[in-house]
């Protein structure tokens, strides 16, 4: 335990600069340090603000809404930071055979967690992540009426866009957050935390990042009630259902948005998402809970590259555990 | 980036889990703070006194939405050198599982110049669970690495809503149109 907790000492000796701004549907914090820092965060908002205004499904007015509008009907050209986006995403649809996949947005809708927007044409019941064509010069084209949400990749390169802000401002030590979408920044190391599924308050210490992204994505917030049923937002591509609920899937990889649409392969299925793992040099961890037990699966370099299960049995309360 | 460079932590490594039942909060800005922030510049804030009348509140409601629980919202009016540049609220909003406090600042037309959170805590837990939760990291460095934890900034939990915030907001411009115009 000691190296842990020395290790995390540096960071809060120097003055930082932390700013929190309600952005992309959450809560957007970014801290740095540094003589430059109030500037540099304040251009990394401007950042996220963009990435916010271009690919949000509620707004009318953004580039995702124009493309469910017309992609359909022609070729539509976009912006580089959307365009970036969208080739990510339909690269690693390629990989997984589709288990990442950014036409679920009809079944978030009839799920209550996207709004029924009207503008729109009716998404065709048999349209997937194939039938959105990416052209040279940023052209995007729907060759079936599919309905796309970046919903579970934009985030993740928003902070990776506010990140390399931060660099431009020459920012060393940083760290941005958008709602469990990580990114740090510096030689310093820190400490990562978990919440636990069932007793989301409760946090758990994961991981020691300097440099690096970590991404989860859970229900525990989330969870509506459906037809009778406990859904979750995450949608498994192939069958279109909710994925199993009561599950938390963090991802760290290089970078952000890579973590945070990897997540959802893992959610999907995790023993096929090995193979997309191992060729992004991600690990990963799952925690399940059923009945108070909690199940831990690694995915990491240490064996392999291949899940593990380990039993681990939290401290109750109270106990000390450092010094 | 190197790989050696993040490692599990011990506790994960040797199947232990640290439990931390942890209430934090963390704040950003202090209410003169984030007057200085979303009006560089401006040299007076006056504190408006006003108390919203049950009509006014029903009219608040039905333009925004969202029910008005506070009648007396927190306004000031904003000024450089005798000419007014706008508006700065303070409001909070209670989610289910987040306390938060936010600035907004608007201009004399009353569109939203910029949004800054003050103050955001979790609901859980309290001062009982808090010494607890601080009794586990007694030693070296305990201090700092409490400060670690108590930010969102190293939490990678899931999607925190911000629905409560654009809720919030929603009132306050309706509130602007009420009161303010």
């Amino acid at each position: 335990m000691r190296v842990v907790v020395q290790a995390a000492r540096p960071s809060s000796h120097r003055t930082q600069h932390v700013r929190a701004r309600p952005l992309l549907g959450t809560i957007v914090e970014i801290a740095a340090s540094g003589p430059s820092a109030v500037t540099a965060v304040e251009r990394a908002f401007d950042a996220v603000t963009e990435v916010h205004r271009l690919m949000s499904y509620h707004d009318p007015e953004s580039e995702l809404s124009v493309l469910n509008r017309e992609a359909a009907f022609g070729r539509v050209t976009v912006s580089s930071h959307t365009w970036t986006v969208l080739k990510t995403a339909q690269v690693l649809a390629k990989k997984t055979g589709g288990l990442f996949d950014i036409t679920v947005a009809p079944a978030l809708t009839s799920l209550g967690y996207l709004p029924r927007r009207t503008d729109f044409p009716r998404a065709s019941g048999h349209g997937d992540w194939r039938h959105v064509e990416l052209s040279p010069g940023f052209g995007v084209r729907f060759t079936r009426r599919v309905r796309i949400d970046l919903g579970g990749i934009a985030k993740g390169y928003a902070v990776d866009r506010a990140v390399e802000v931060l660099e431009e401002h020459g920012i060393s030590t940083a760290s941005v957050n958008a709602g469990g979408d990580l990114r740090v920044l510096g030689r310093d190391q820190r400490a990562v935390y978990v919440r636990r599924p069932s007793a989301p308050s409760e946090l758990w210490p994961l991981i020691q990042i300097t440099t690096g992204a970590a991404a989860t994505s859970a229900d525990y917030f989330r969870l509506r009630r459906w037809c009778g049923r406990r859904v979750t937002p995450l949608i498994h591509p192939r069958s279109r259902k909710p994925c199993p609920s009561g599950r938390s899937v963090t991802v760290l990889a290089r970078d952000c948005m890579i973590a945070d649409a990897l997540t959802k392969v893992v959610h999907a299925d995790p023993a096929e998402a090995g193979a997309t793992l191992a060729a992004h040099s991600a690990c990963a961890l799952i925690v399940e809970e059923t009945e108070g037990v909690c199940r831990f699966s690694v995915f990491d370099a240490a064996d392999g590259r291949r899940w593990r299960e380990t039993e681990l049995l939290p401290v109750p309360a109270g106990q000390k555990v450092a010094g | 980036m190197k790989y050696e460079s993040w490692y599990w932590l011990p506790a994960l490594a040797a199947p232990l889990v640290i439990s931390m039942p942890g209430a934090y909060a963390v704040t950003y800005l202090t209410v003169e703070q984030a007057q200085q922030a979303l009006f560089p510049g401006a040299s007076e804030f006056s504190r408006l006194d006003i108390e919203l009348t049950a009509r006014q509140k029903k009219a608040i409601e039905e333009r925004a939405d969202v029910r008005v629980r506070n009648t007396k919202p927190a306004i000031w009016r904003v000024a450089a050198e005798g000419r007014q540049l706008g508006w700065f609220l303070v409001d909070r909003v209670l989610g289910k599982h987040e306390f938060i406090t936010y600035a907004v600042a608007l201009d004399t037309q009353g569109a939203v110049r910029g949004v800054e959170i003050l103050e955001y805590r979790e609901t859980h837990g309290g001062a009982v669970r808090k010494a607890r939760w601080r009794a586990q990291f007694v030693g070296k460095g305990a201090e700092d690495r409490l400060e670690l934890g108590r930010g969102i900034v190293n939490i990678a939990g899931a999607t925190l809503s911000c629905k409560h915030v654009t809720e919030g907001i929603r009132r306050l411009i309706a509130t602007f149109e009420e009161v303010l115009k």
